[in-house]
C-alpha cells in the first residue's frame, strides 16, 4: 500500500507536532495516541471541522487536522479570542493544520511545500486522494478528541 | 511626556492570529506601538504598506495570492527602513535563513507563547 511508505520516525514528527502545538499555545498537554493506518483511501471528513493542507514539491498528499466544534471553541477561549463565530472556528482549524504541517518541515525539509489551508466541514465531500491510505493520529486535549490525518508519499 | 507612536502592520492569512498579535502588541512593554493596518495576503500587505508606511511589520510566509518570500522582497523596497518580523509555522532551518537573507530582522516560529511574541516585538523595536 502506497501510504505505508511513511516510516515510524516520519509519523512521530506529526505526533510531536500535535504535542507541541497544544503545549505551546495553551500550556496544557495533549495526549497523543498511537497512529494507525486507515484501510480505505476514500476521503473522509472527520469531526465538525477539518483543516486540510495540501502538499507539493518533494512530497504529495495532505495533512488534515479534524476536531469537534467544542474543542475549537475552548482553544479560541484559551487564546484570548472573543469571536466564536463559524469563521473563527474555520480559521483556527486551518491554522492548526498549517502549524502542524510547518512543524513537520523540520524533519522533511524545505522540499515539502505547503499550501494555504482549506477548511472542510462534516458532511462535505473531501478531495479525492488517489490511492494513498492515510494514517490517523488520535489525540486528546482536555476532554476532547481530535485526529491528525496524514496522507503523504514522495512526489514525482 | 509625549510618546512617539510607532506603526505596526500585521500580515497573516489567519484572522485569529492577526487578532492575537494585535492584542499582544498592546502590552505595556511595547509602549508606543500601534496597529495601523492588517492584511491577509501578500498583495494586500503591499497595498497597506504603501498607504500607512509602517515602522514594523509582522509577516506570515504561507499565504494566498502572494507568498511570504515574494512579499518580503517587495516590502524591502517599498519600506526600506521598516523592521520586519517573520512569524511562520515553517520550521526548517533553510526557510528561516532565507527569510533573514531576504531582509527580515527576526523569525518567530508558530506556535508561540504570548511571552515569545512580546519578546520578539521588543527586540524588533530596540
Amino acid at each position: 500500500m502506497k501510504g505505508a511508505r511513511l516510516r515510524a520516525e516520519d509519523i512521530r514528527v506529526f505526533s510531536d507536532a500535535a504535542g507541541a502545538f497544544f503545549l505551546q499555545t495553551t500550556r496544557r498537554r495533549a495526549t497523543v495516541r498511537t497512529a494507525y493506518l486507515l484501510e480505505s483511501p476514500d476521503p473522509v471528513v472527520w469531526d465538525d471541522f477539518q483543516g486540510l493542507i495540501e502538499l507539493a514539491g518533494r512530497y504529495r498528499g495532505s495533512v488534515g487536522f479534524s476536531a469537534p466544534r467544542n474543542m475549537l471553541s475552548h482553544l479560541l477561549l484559551m487564546m484570548g479570542e472573543r469571536d466564536y463565530s463559524e469563521a473563527s472556528h474555520r480559521d483556527i482549524v486551518g491554522e492548526i493544520a498549517n502549524q502542524m504541517s510547518g512543524y513537520a518541515r523540520r524533519h522533511f525539509g524545505e522540499g515539502m511545500l505547503i499550501a494555504p489551508p482549506k477548511v472542510l466541514t462534516r458532511g462535505q465531500p473531501a478531495p479525492r486522494a488517489d490511492e494513498m491510505a492515510p494514517f490517523a493520529i488520535p489525540m486528546n486535549w482536555e476532554r476532547y478528541e481530535a485526529h491528525l490525518v496524514v496522507r503523504m508519499q514522495p512526489g514525482a | 511626556m509625549s510618546l512617539v507612536t510607532r506603526k505596526l502592520l500585521i500580515v497573516d492569512d489567519s484572522m485569529i492570529f492577526r487578532n492575537r498579535i494585535a492584542r499582544l502588541s498592546a502590552d505595556a512593554r511595547l509602549a508606543g506601538l500601534s496597529v495601523v493596518a492588517t492584511a491577509e495576503d501578500g498583495v494586500e500587505a503591499i497595498e497597506q504598506a504603501r498607504r500607512h508606511r509602517p515602522d514594523f511589520v509582522t509577516m506570515d510566509l504561507t499565504m494566498p495570492r502572494m507568498e511570504g518570500p515574494a512579499c518580503l522582497a517587495v516590502l524591502r523596497t517599498v519600506l526600506p527602513e521598516a523592521r520586519i518580523l517573520v512569524v511562520s509555522a515553517l520550521s526548517d532551518r533553510a526557510t528561516a535563513l532565507k527569510a533573514m537573507m531576504e531582509g527580515a530582522h527576526g523569525f518567530l516560529l508558530k506556535p508561540f507563547s504570548d511571552e515569545q511574541l512580546i519578546g520578539s516585538l521588543e527586540e524588533l523595536m530596540a
